[in-house]
């Protein structure tokens, strides 16, 4: 039997905050999943159930205190060179311009700026802003921002794109035209992407797997395959296969 | 807005007439011996008297502010790195320099005039003591402030410590460094002058307290309005300064 090497590989991960000789809070308990390359895999569950901390980990940026986190078939060392991140809010840099903004993880990585241009202004058109290559942020409105920020995820070519939240401060329409970009933009570039959200539609509509997180301190719930070919329409959101997705995934994280 | 600007100006400028109109009238009505309060236009009339004097002293006020401006502005700059950088430096060294902001700056003149005798160093000194703590203050909070989320992203590109601070929190520093020049110019002028009246020959602090002595008590007031006048003008000036460098600052659509 063939079987596809995990990309990301989480075994048993615990994650403390406070003073461990007080016990601290357990923010998630036992956390085990395997993420295969390109798929994308949204998690959902209500807030305090411990996944921003669970994406918080895939990131490198919290140690777990038990457990391991695989990537790529190495033991997860802190090199975060190969993953991208998008929060929900942009955090752009005001006195930089779109296009050095999108530059910024090169050159904290010390790589030579001018190789990247290329890839960087490709982004830029990818996302619709081309002729922004030199505007400034506050130019800018909220989800041309979020596009912005989304081109610097991608500047380096992440294996990993980790999605916090990423449209929850957009406005509906704002937020479906980035659904459409989003999934265009992971089909094109390959990359695996986990995304953390509240909304259940939205994890449907994007994901390839739904992970359910619950309880105090966070586990894994429930998993929730989802099977529609890509590129998914928007439309596909009225579909009545799509809606039952998306009760039984909020039943999964009421019950 | 030209409009508005235009009248605005011209609002204070009637505000300011009125002012002096009454301050007149009442000089005249009232008797007030000149030495007391002066008229205006006898301050007018003393300021045009030594024209070259005033001017000569104010330029040397104005230099020594100055240059204590530029020491404390470079100071706290490059002060705030480390304390920004380093916990644990800021609780050794922040406390300290909170201890040294508590003590009267004016009072170390008459020391400082004894370790470097009269003239320009305690005068640099003073302004330097006095203007450094506004500066450094609202420069450190805001390279210590970074929003989390941020730190967070720049830890993710695999961002040194040093790294967040020189590209992101200093630049992110700079229009709250800017602005506090502005309070760190007027305490420069208040440590200047302070200085030339206890350890100076020169400067118009010192003629503020020579004139009044002789009872000159218009040219003392000459001296007060040259100084508020230069303080507004050096001060508009580091505005547009600041508006230039931080544009980003303002959401200015240039």
């Amino acid at each position: 039997m063939i079987t596809v090497k995990s990309i990301l590989r989480l075994r048993n991960v615990t994650v403390r905050y406070g003073n461990g000789r007080h016990g601290g809070l357990v923010a998630i308990s036992k956390v085990s999943l395997d993420i295969m390359p390109g798929q994308v895999v949204g998690i959902v569950g209500k807030s305090g159930c411990g996944k921003t901390t669970l994406l918080k980990v895939i990131a490198g940026l919290i140690k777990p205190v038990e457990g391991e986190v695989i990537f790529n078939g190495d033991e997860f060392d802190g090199s975060h060179r190969r993953v991208g991140m998008l929060f929900q809010s942009p955090l752009l840099l005001p006195w930089r311009t779109v296009l050095r903004n999108i530059l910024l993880p090169i050159e904290i990585a010390g790589e030579d700026v001018n190789k990247y241009v290329g890839r960087a202004l490709e982004l830029v058109e990818r996302v619709g802003l081309k002729g922004f290559e030199n505007s400034y942020p506050w130019e800018l409105s909220g989800g041309m921002q979020q596009r912005v920020a989304l081109c610097r995820a991608l500047i380096h070519k992440p294996l990993l794109l980790l999605l916090d939240e990423p449209f929850s401060a957009l406005d509906a329409i704002t937020r479906e035209d980035m659904w459409k970009l989003l999934q265009e933009i992971i089909v094109h570039e390959g990359c695996t992407t986990i995304l953390v959200t509240h909304d259940v539609r939205e994890a449907v509509f994007l994901s390839d797997r739904v992970v359910v997180m619950g309880g105090k301190p966070g586990t894994i719930k429930a998993e929730v395959n989802i099977p529609f070919n890509r590129p998914r329409d928007i439309r596909l959101q009225y579909s009545k296969e799509f809606n039952e997705y998306v009760s039984t995934i909020k039943e999964l994280i009421s019950g | 807005m030209a409009v508005n600007a235009r009248s605005r100006i011209i609002n204070t400028l009637i505000v300011l007439a009125v002012v002096f109109i009454a301050w007149e009238l009442a000089s005249l009505t009232l008797s007030i011996p000149y030495y007391i309060l002066p008229s205006p236009s006898s301050i007018v009339l003393a300021t045009t008297r030594y024209p070259q004097y005033l001017l000569i002293n104010l330029l040397d006020t104005l230099t020594h502010s100055l240059i204590g401006l530029s020491i404390a502005a470079a100071f706290s700059l490059l002060l705030s790195i480390p304390l920004a950088y380093s916990e644990g430096i800021r609780d050794a060294v922040y406390p300290l320099i909170t201890g040294f902001n508590a003590i009267p700056r004016a009072a170390l003149v008459p020391l400082l005039a004894l370790w470097f005798g009269l003239g320009s160093v305690p005068k640099v000194l003073t302004a330097f003591l006095i203007a450094f703590f506004p500066i450094l203050v609202p420069t450190l909070t805001a390279m210590v402030t970074l929003e989390k989320e941020l730190w967070e992203l720049l830890q993710s590109f695999g961002a040194t410590k040093s790294q967040i601070l020189l590209k992101v929190a200093l630049p992110r520093a700079m229009p709250y460094f800017l602005s506090s020049l502005h309070m760190g110019l007027t305490s420069a002028f208040v440590g200047t002058v302070i200085a030339e009246m206890v350890a100076s020959d020169k400067g118009l602090g010192y003629v503020i307290l020579s004139s009044t002595s002789r009872l000159d008590t218009p040219l003392a007031f000459s001296c007060l309005i040259l100084l508020a006048l230069i303080t507004l003008i050096i001060s508009k000036m580091l505005g547009i300064i600041e508006r230039r460098i931080v544009k980003w600052a303002y959401r200015v659509n240039a």
